[in-house]
């Protein structure tokens, strides 16, 4: 039996032990608000959840740094045929899976094969580009893909390939199902960090994985914790108390202020690739005509939202393109904010107008504030809009369906892949209307560039077509460009070598130390 | 025999509730215009991706099928596949439930512990400066925004005072499991560090949850004493020259409770609902935060077992209740 001073005691020195207790000195949790639901990486794409593949899987080549540079990763040479149509790759000889097991050219195969299989995650980045059974083993170290077609991002897609311990998954598959009941649960990888804990209802903990091919550098980390929280303000109200070294670099301008002033965090900033547009249906009346799209271009202040509301924290991007990739015309000039001109165009709509509709993202407060500086400026110029406000997923199921979907829609254009496709081609061309192109825009001009682009390996002769497929989008104001992001990343000032990449937002904990 | 007649017709009631809870969520759920399809393929899969996808979960088929299978299915023990987490839906919901279980069972214990005797006290001494001070305790605990409060508190009791954190349910990673109740597993183990840590997570989320409802049990309680106060037998039982302590114990307290008994058993079931909101706030990982992301998701199967599930509980407490009001309560037998 307990007695009474005994036990108030014990809890009194519990409680203080509870509050005390330190930190392990190389560990860093992140607060992250998704939801580590699978850790299959054939089955995400998203930049949401990448920590789960950044960190425990690798791919044959990798992104890193900003301006994102792609780097041999697991493979340590590449040859391409001249065709642009046979990749070769010869891998690293050191490279091992978590359980020791090494790295072969059958691994890669297995991995592309499952991908293409499942038809999820980065499946429709190579989806008609490659066909099953076109990825050859030559021997354990060689891998050899043939396109069907060549495919100038191939290289860049292939950071999303992520490589997978075929023994151990085959091991696991019970119901002929990829081992995808297994994989949602475990990882079978080769990452920098290796899986110790994982709740799918709190994150993940993964443990240094010493053997990694990369070796490691002074002071690297010996574990790293994912922590799902939802809400925004558990995730600054950690930071400041201390819970978590760092957290996603997309917070809102005031819960940035708010950290900036917390004790020992710093704020680390850099100019992301993650473009804010309007997309507006460019196929349905009176949006179908250039005149009614370009005066709604004239109708967004545009300074008033990138300086007044979001403090400066973002900078101007006139096109689709970010402005700090290849690919971005220098000299773009994009749309300014002017009614009068917004009413020369106006005058000139043939269709009748009528109200049209904005979809806003429900939760997200900066969707909201364009939406609502959209309709004042819209207003002015005699151009009646509603709002709607829906979830992402309502209207992302919609967006893909030209009678379903809302006249403008407010929406981030993120990094898959750093390569000026992702901004175009992927959701632009005519190819991929129902498939990614929301806009349902149709240019065969613009199509034929993006094409074309496609087919070049040389970025060089890529550059041009790019830039001028930026500035046709511009001129037919397909959509409302309106800015580039800018990271900024909340760290304890304990932490060192961050590594920004644009792709995977600095969750590649690999380069981090504390000290 | 009445009290087993009456207990068994209210559980042959349980099926077509149920079935009516089912019909009305589902058919909520479906009309909304979001395609879990393509939410889970992603928004650059192509219309094949999305339609394999669609296939496979059997979306593609009329509503009324897609109803009938989900019922037989559900009949036959098997609520489905969550579309986000890849496993079935009554695995996820049992995993999660010791946390909101406990969670709840927490905060129905303070409210009631905390309730009864203000309600009581209150009644008592009806238009005392205490009684103000009660009633607008009440009425602002009822008025409250869960979020806003949850907010506020971690704001006081953590960031100003550092006596509780922010949010979780442990640190770290909690023990494992016996019963799934930390506080309970730690004191099985007879770990009080654990323990007194499981309970500082709790403190928060269960001052969230208790306050509103112990608001609601303060305000029943309160009128119902009232109520019993004025009734010609208490006056009997004065004027038989009771004592005053035996006659509000023994016969107002009785008389008075079976109205509050029956909103304890309301107010469980709606700790179970309010915890979506409390548990996001504290990233408390329970049913409450399964439900969230599964409304963002549109993840279809994961919110109709998770409606099923409340629903359920929230039935069974009624059934609960109606006994223990008949049991009170011979009136009603």
């Amino acid at each position: 039996m307990l007695r009474r001073r005994p036990f108030l005691a014990a809890a009194g020195a519990a409680l203080i032990a509870g509050r005390a207790r330190a930190q392990s000195p190389r560990r860093i949790v992140t607060a992250i608000n998704s939801p580590y639901d699978t850790l299959d990486p054939h089955t995400v794409f998203d930049i949401g959840r990448i920590a789960t593949r950044l960190n425990m899987y690798d791919c044959l080549v990798r992104w890193v740094d900003n301006p994102p540079k792609l780097v041999l990763w697991l493979a340590e040479k590449v040859d391409i045929s001249p065709d642009g149509l046979i990749y070769t790759f010869k891998l690293r000889a050191n490279a091992k899976f978590h359980d020791g097991a090494p790295i072969t050219a059958d691994d890669v195969v297995f991995s592309m094969e499952r991908i293409l299989e499942m038809k999820k995650g980065g499946y429709s980045l190579f989806k008609g580009a490659i066909d099953p059974g076109k990825t050859k083993a030559l021997d354990a170290g060689t891998v050899q893909f043939t396109l069907n077609a060549p495919f100038a991002v191939f290289l860049s897609v292939l950071a999303e390939l992520w490589i997978v311990n075929s023994t151990l998954v085959r091991a696991n598959d019970k119901s002929a199902d990829f081992g995808a009941a297994w994989m949602a649960r475990n990882t079978a990888g080769s990452g920098s960090f290796r899986l110790s804990r994982y709740d799918p209802a709190v994150g993940f903990q993964a443990n240094r994985f010493v053997d990694h091919f990369m070796g490691w550098g002074p002071n690297p980390l010996d574990q790293i914790e994912y922590r799902t929280i939802l809400e925004t303000s558990g995730r600054v109200l950690g930071m400041l108390k201390g819970d978590f070294q760092s957290t996603d670099g997309y917070l809102p301008l005031d819960q940035i202020k708010q950290l900036r002033d917390g004790p020992n965090i710093r704020i680390d900033e850099a100019e992301s690739i993650r473009t804010m547009y309007f997309i507006l249906h460019n196929s349905r009346a009176p949006l179908n005509d250039i005149n009614m799209r370009k005066a709604l271009s004239y109708c967004f202040d545009y300074d008033a939202f990138n300086i007044q509301i979001l403090g400066g924290s973002v900078a101007r991007n006139a096109g689709i393109i970010p402005n700090t990739l290849w690919g971005a015309p220098a000299d773009l000039k994009g749309y300014t904010y002017d009614i009068a001109k917004a009413k020369q165009h106006l005058a000139l709509v043939k269709a009748p107008l009528r109200p049209l509709t904005i979809g806003i993202l429900a939760g997200f407060g900066q969707s909201e504030q364009a939406a609502v500086l959209l309709q004042a400026g819209a207003a002015k110029a005699g151009i009646e809009i509603k709002l709607v406000s829906e979830p992402w997923s309502v209207i992302q199921g919609k967006y893909n369906d030209p009678d379903k979907t809302h006249d403008i829609i407010p929406l981030w254009r993120s990094a898959y892949f750093a390569d000026p496709h992702n901004w175009t081609g992927v959701i632009y061309n005519s190819r991929n209307i129902g498939a990614g192109n929301a806009s349902h825009y149709r240019n065969p001009r613009f199509d034929e560039l993006t094409d074309k682009a496609l087919l070049l390996t040389d970025q060089e002769a890529r550059r041009p077509l790019y830039e001028e497929a930026s500035r046709i989008l511009v001129d037919d104001a397909a959509g409302i460009y309106v800015y580039n992001t800018k990271w900024f990343g909340p760290f304890t000032r304990t932490v060192k070598g961050v590594r920004f990449c644009p792709i995977g937002d600095a969750q590649d904990m690999r380069w981090m130390s504390i000290g | 025999m009445r009290l087993l007649a009456l207990a068994l017709r209210r559980f042959l009631w349980m099926p077509p509730t149920l079935l009516g809870l089912t019909l009305i969520v589902f058919s909520v759920s479906h009309v909304i215009p979001s395609d879990p399809a393509r939410v889970l393929a992603g928004e650059n899969a192509s219309i094949e991706q999305v339609e394999t996808l669609r296939r496979k979960f059997g979306l593609d088929q009329p509503l009324p099928v897609q109803f009938v299978r989900y019922v037989s299915d559900v009949v036959g023990g098997n609520m489905g596949i969550s579309l986000y987490t890849q496993r079935p839906v009554a695995t996820d919901l049992i995993e999660r439930l010791p946390a909101t279980f406990e969670l709840a069972l927490f905060a129905i214990a303070l409210a009631i512990m905390l309730g009864l005797p203000l309600g009581v006290v209150s009644a008592l001494m009806r238009n005392s400066w205490l009684d103000q001070i009660v009633r607008l305790v009440t009425i602002g605990g009822l008025a409250m925004a869960a979020f806003w409060l949850a907010i506020l508190l971690q704001l006081l009791f953590s960031m100003q005072w550092n006596l509780t954190p922010v949010q979780g349910r442990i640190d770290g990673w909690g023990p494992d499991p016996i019963t799934g109740f930390y506080t309970v597993d730690a004191l099985i183990r007879g770990d009080l560090d654990t323990f007194l840590t499981a309970l500082r997570y709790l403190f928060l989320p269960m001052m969230t949850l208790a306050i509103p409802a112990m608001a609601t049990i303060v305000r029943f309680t309160r009128a119902g004493v009232l109520n019993v106060m004025n009734s010609p037998f208490v006056f009997y039982q004065a004027a038989m020259g009771l004592p005053r302590r035996v006659v509000i114990w023994k016969y107002i307290l009785r008389a008075a409770l079976i109205g509050t008994l029956t909103q304890i058993g309301l107010v469980f079931g709606n700790l179970l609902a309010g915890a979506v909101v409390v548990e996001t706030v504290f990233s408390w990982p329970g049913l409450g935060t399964y439900a969230y992301n599964s409304i963002l998701q549109s993840d279809y199967n994961a919110i109709m077992g998770f409606t099923l599930f409340t629903g359920s509980v929230f039935i069974g407490m009624n059934l609960l209740v109606d006994i223990a009001q008949a049991v009170l309560d011979p009136r009603g037998r």
